[in-house]
């Protein structure tokens, strides 16, 4: 049965393979390009385009005809090695041919673009612009690693093997769904590249469709070959690893803290409180608004905390209520000055003067430096700050032997040493782009590496976080154990929230919405995104960091795609809900990879399995 | 009566209120029009917290009534425009009665299809029912913006319509017909609740899934059937609100109105004659907020939170305690 429906992929995959652009050759603002596909040349809006070498795709398609040919037979042979050992290679020669795609590619590109930038072509009116290969040579990559895969399936343990990474293929498995209903959606609402009010041929059609879902994800993940793009999608990214550590942490505890969006406010408000009006030396107050905003989201935290250890009321609804108090609450204090309580005049301070809806703005003192001022020392990029972070994370992450005592000692040590050398260490010059320069990512990124060794630390190294992992699994056993579970609920709430609270620096300290004061303009939204970020990481610091770091890039990205194709920004959000729906539902995955104890089962199978080969094979020697 | 305290309780704030501003010598007509207003606010609450009375009488949470609101709102308004876009092109004084009508049609059908989604990934596949929520309400916030920018051209609002529900006058004021079929709902709730088997089994199985099984009741079945219920009613509520109350859908317009109906549905007890008197309650707020705006009394920030405040004291038993189905949020496994 499987069987058949792997041939069906395979049929898909040539399918796609022989209808899908292969390569763009050049391809205007608008998105409208030359495409190549492996017969034909499709130029829906007939742009110019210079002689040269459009007949490679064909001989690589009946390369990789051949090779699914082989890859659906090998699936009918009788013996589980011989299969695995055909898809391997059928894997590895399909790797090897895209990388020899590429390279042709690129060749022939430079085969016009190279004599045209020596004839002194600016680089911005070369005959061949944003070129790309696109999905049909794509497919081949997704086709390779899928048969790499599915020769581990071929083995013994290969279904435990899938399940033992059950924690990167859940959220994978949901990205690709989740991708793959973007596509369609975009598919849908869009025309082709090209094919807007044309009739074309089908075959052109289709194809011009099946660039704009290629154009889309390739705008979507472009930030990531851009250092602006980097910067902008840290920038984006950094909210999101506080909420997103904020729900983990939630998660981890057994709770579900919807509530990362109050906290984030009442957290901002705070940070304002004292970083608008607390005088003193900033090397003060700055560490003040910061505990600040950290301690305002505790509190907004620790009330849903409290409700449910105190009087059993579910988070879940509380938190939602406290978000909208919140929210009341912020128009509250920046909305106007004075407001009347029957009859009654009463004066507050925090209304900036004007018109706007924002509140005064934060001293100079309190302030977060910007990102670029902190590596960038007059025109030349420091070290100090990149080699601190990472001599820090490398000595924490090796010293697993030491105690706890030490190993943070050592670290210490490796972050002030890298941050000494790196000082001293000759920098390349930098230059400065508008671009860079506008960009508002600050050091509250720093702040979020902190929270996420925090998160790190706190739950897997210390007693406290080993018991509140307990009451997340089992509370019934943890108290059994001795853990109080009251105050572990309210303890647990007030972390995560002071977490969620901490994302306001980033905003209100560090100016990420263009001002150092609290505006209309907060995007508390970020606190669901949390959710997104949370679930995609699993609650792993690691995979918070990357997947915060994913929708960073494709927030970016949606910015392009928004000025290039005229798709709404918000189709990351469509793709976040969707990845969220689907790691809720498992992937649609058989339940044993959600459930723990059939996990389990499964690797005692496949270790069963293996054990019972090598006895029969110890018997036959 | 215990029961029904919630009920009392919105009725006696709502007449404390009342006497205060008369003492304070309000006109009447601005009573008169608090009244409606009230009424306006009251009919997309009393819709969606009816509907989560069902989905959450059977076992299933529904944080997602309020990305279901949006759903149907979006349908409603743009089917609206779909169909009298070529009648307007036409005839730019043309007006047809059946069209707002097929807007909410669609709207309704929507909430319904958007429910489905829910009830598969909760029923079906067991998801956490929170988390798919949150999904749906993370969807409802995407999905509208990105149809809109390929239809309008623009995130934020659907072109407007001309097609709006009509009214009918009342006493110099004008309400939408949905308004009478919200009121209408409770005591049918009520019955379908209460005086009908299929209400029985569908409180058995929020509160006992394991033995309702075991006297033959199709667990499954009801579920979906009370989670696509909920679907179709907050549909139905954001019908009124895009092409009933506005002419045309804005991002986000249900502004959290489905989180209130939830906590209606909290602080009403699951209870339809409770949740009447909540969304009343709540509606009331909501109307006393729009008229103040700047005014003498309360900043209308300091009411708007009311309600959310309210609910924390239900839930906290403050003011009565509000117990929830017993297998609500647990997948059933058979």
């Amino acid at each position: 049965m499987v069987r058949y429906l792997l041939l069906a992929v395979n049929f898909v995959v040539v399918l796609l393979m022989a209808l899908a652009p292969w390569a763009v050759l050049k391809r205007e603002f608008g998105g409208v390009g030359v495409l190549l596909t492996p017969f034909d040349l499709v130029n829906p809006q007939n742009l110019q385009l210079p002689a040269m070498n459009t007949g490679w795709a064909a001989p690589f398609f009946w390369v990789w005809v051949l090779l699914v040919l082989v890859a659906s037979a090998a699936l009918f042979l009788p013996d589980a090695r011989t299969r695995a050992r055909l898809l391997y290679g059928v894997g590895a020669v399909g790797l090897l041919l895209f990388v020899a795609e590429a390279v042709v590619f690129y060749q022939t590109v430079n085969a016009i673009n190279g004599p045209a930038l020596e004839a002194g072509t600016s680089p911005r009116r070369l005959p061949l612009r944003r070129f790309s290969l696109s999905l049909g040579a794509y497919m081949g990559v997704f086709f390779s690693l899928g048969m790499l895969i599915l020769a581990r399936l071929q083995l013994a343990g290969g279904k435990a093997f899938l399940v033992r990474y059950r924690g990167v293929v859940v959220p994978l498995v949901s990205l690709l769904l989740a991708s793959l209903i973007g596509a369609l959606v975009v598919g849908f609402i869009r025309p082709g590249l090209g094919a807007e009010g044309k009739v074309l041929p089908l075959l052109d059609a289709i194809a011009t469709k099946l660039d704009l879902v290629t154009y889309t994800f390739q705008l979507l993940f472009s930030p990531v070959i851009s250092v602006t793009g980097w910067f902008q999608s840290l920038l984006l990214a950094t909210p999101l690893i506080f909420t997103g550590l904020a729900v983990a942490f939630g998660f981890r505890s057994g709770l579900f803290n919807i509530g990362a969006p109050g906290q984030l406010t009442v957290g901002a408000i705070a940070a304002m409180l004292v970083g608008v009006y607390l005088p003193g030396p900033g090397w003060v107050t700055l560490p003040l608004s910061i505990a600040a905003a950290a301690a305002g989201g505790a509190l907004w935290g620790a009330i849903p905390g409290w409700l449910k250890a105190r009087f059993g009321a579910h988070e879940v609804i509380n938190t939602i209520m406290l978000n909208y108090v919140a929210a009341s609450l912020f128009l509250f204090l920046i909305a106007a000055n004075e407001y009347k309580f029957f009859g009654t005049t009463v004066r507050l301070p925090f209304k900036a003067e004007g018109f706007e809806a924002r509140s005064n703005e934060v001293q100079e003192g309190s302030r977060i430096p910007l990102m670029l001022d902190l590596l960038v020392r007059d025109g030349h990029l420091s070290w100090a700050i990149p080699l601190a972070l990472v001599l820090g994370l490398v000595a924490y992450y090796t010293q697993r032997r030491m105690d706890l005592g030490r190993r943070l000692l050592i670290s210490g040590g490796a972050v002030l040493a890298g941050y000494v050398v790196g000082g001293f260490l000759p920098g390349p010059s930098v230059e400065l782009t508008s671009a860079l320069t506008s960009s508002r990512f600050n050091g509250a990124f720093l702040l979020a590496v902190l929270a996420l060794l925090f998160y790190n630390f706190y739950l897997f190294r210390t007693p406290g976080g080993y018991e509140l992992r307990a009451v997340g699994l089992a509370p019934k056993a943890a108290e059994y154990g001795g853990v109080n579970l009251r105050s572990k609920t309210v303890l647990a709430m007030a972390i995560s929230g002071a977490l969620a609270g901490l994302a306001a620096t980033h905003y209100v300290l560090g100016g990420g919405i263009d001002e150092y004061r609290l505006k209309q303009s907060l995007p508390t939204s970020v606190g669901f995104d949390g959710i997104a970020v949370a679930l995609m990481g699993q609650n792993t610091p690691i995979g918070i960091s990357l997947s915060a770091l994913l929708f960073g890039v494709l927030l970016t990205g949606g910015l392009d795609l928004n000025q290039q194709l005229a798709v709404s920004r918000e189709l990351v959000t469509v793709l976040q809900a969707l990845i969220v729906l689907f790691i809720a539902a498992g992937g649609f995955l058989p339940r044993y990879f959600i459930d723990p104890l059939q996990a389990a089962q499964v690797e005692t199978e496949a270790r069963a399995e293996l054990e019972a080969r090598e006895k029969a094979l110890v018997g036959r020697a | 009566m215990k029961r029904l305290s919630p009920f009392m309780i919105g009725f006696l704030v709502v007449a404390a209120i009342a006497v205060v501003f008369l003492g304070m010598r309000v006109e009447s007509a601005i009573l008169i029009a608090l009244f409606f207003s009230t009424l306006r606010q009251t009919t997309p609450l009393l819709f969606t917290a009816l509907g989560g009375m069902f989905s959450e009488r059977s076992g299933v949470t529904n944080i997602a009534l309020e990305g279901m609101i949006l759903f149907g709102a979006a349908a409603a308004a743009i089917t609206v425009e779909r169909l009298e876009a070529p009648m307007l092109a036409a005839d730019p004084l043309s007006r047809a009665a059946w069209i707002p009508w097929a807007g909410v049609v669609a709207g309704v059908l929507m909430g319904g299809l958007v429910a489905t989604v829910y009830a598969i990934a909760v029923i079906r596949y067991k998801a956490e029912q929170i988390v798919t929520g949150t999904a749906i309400n993370l969807l409802a916030a995407g999905a509208p913006p990105v149809l809109m920018q390929a239809l309008y051209n623009t995130t934020t609002n659907s072109k407007e319509v001309e097609n709006r529900l009509p009214v009918i006058g009342v006493a110099g004021e004008s309400l939408s017909p949905l308004v009478f079929l919200a009121f209408l709902l409770v005591p049918l709730c009520w019955w379908v609740m209460f005086k009908t088997p299929w209400g029985l089994r569908l409180r058995a199985v929020g509160e006992q899934p394991e033995a309702a099984d075991t006297m033959g009741v199709n667990v499954y079945r009801l579920r979906y059937t009370a989670v696509i219920l909920s679907g179709l009613l907050a549909g139905l509520a954001g019908a009124y609100l895009s092409i009933g109350f506005l002419n045309q859908f804005v991002k986000n317009m249900s502004a959290g109105q489905g989180f209130i109906a939830l906590a209606a549905l909290i602080f009403g007890k699951w209870h339809p004659l409770g949740v009447l008197g909540a969304t009343l309650l709540f509606g009331f707020f909501r109307a006393l907020a729009i008229q103040l705006g700047g005014g003498e009394v309360m900043p209308s920030v300091v009411v708007e939170a009311l309600p959310y405040v309210l609910t924390i004291l239900v839930l906290a038993g403050f003011i009565g305690r509000s117990r929830p189905p017993a297998a609500i949020g647990k997948p059933y496994e058979k």
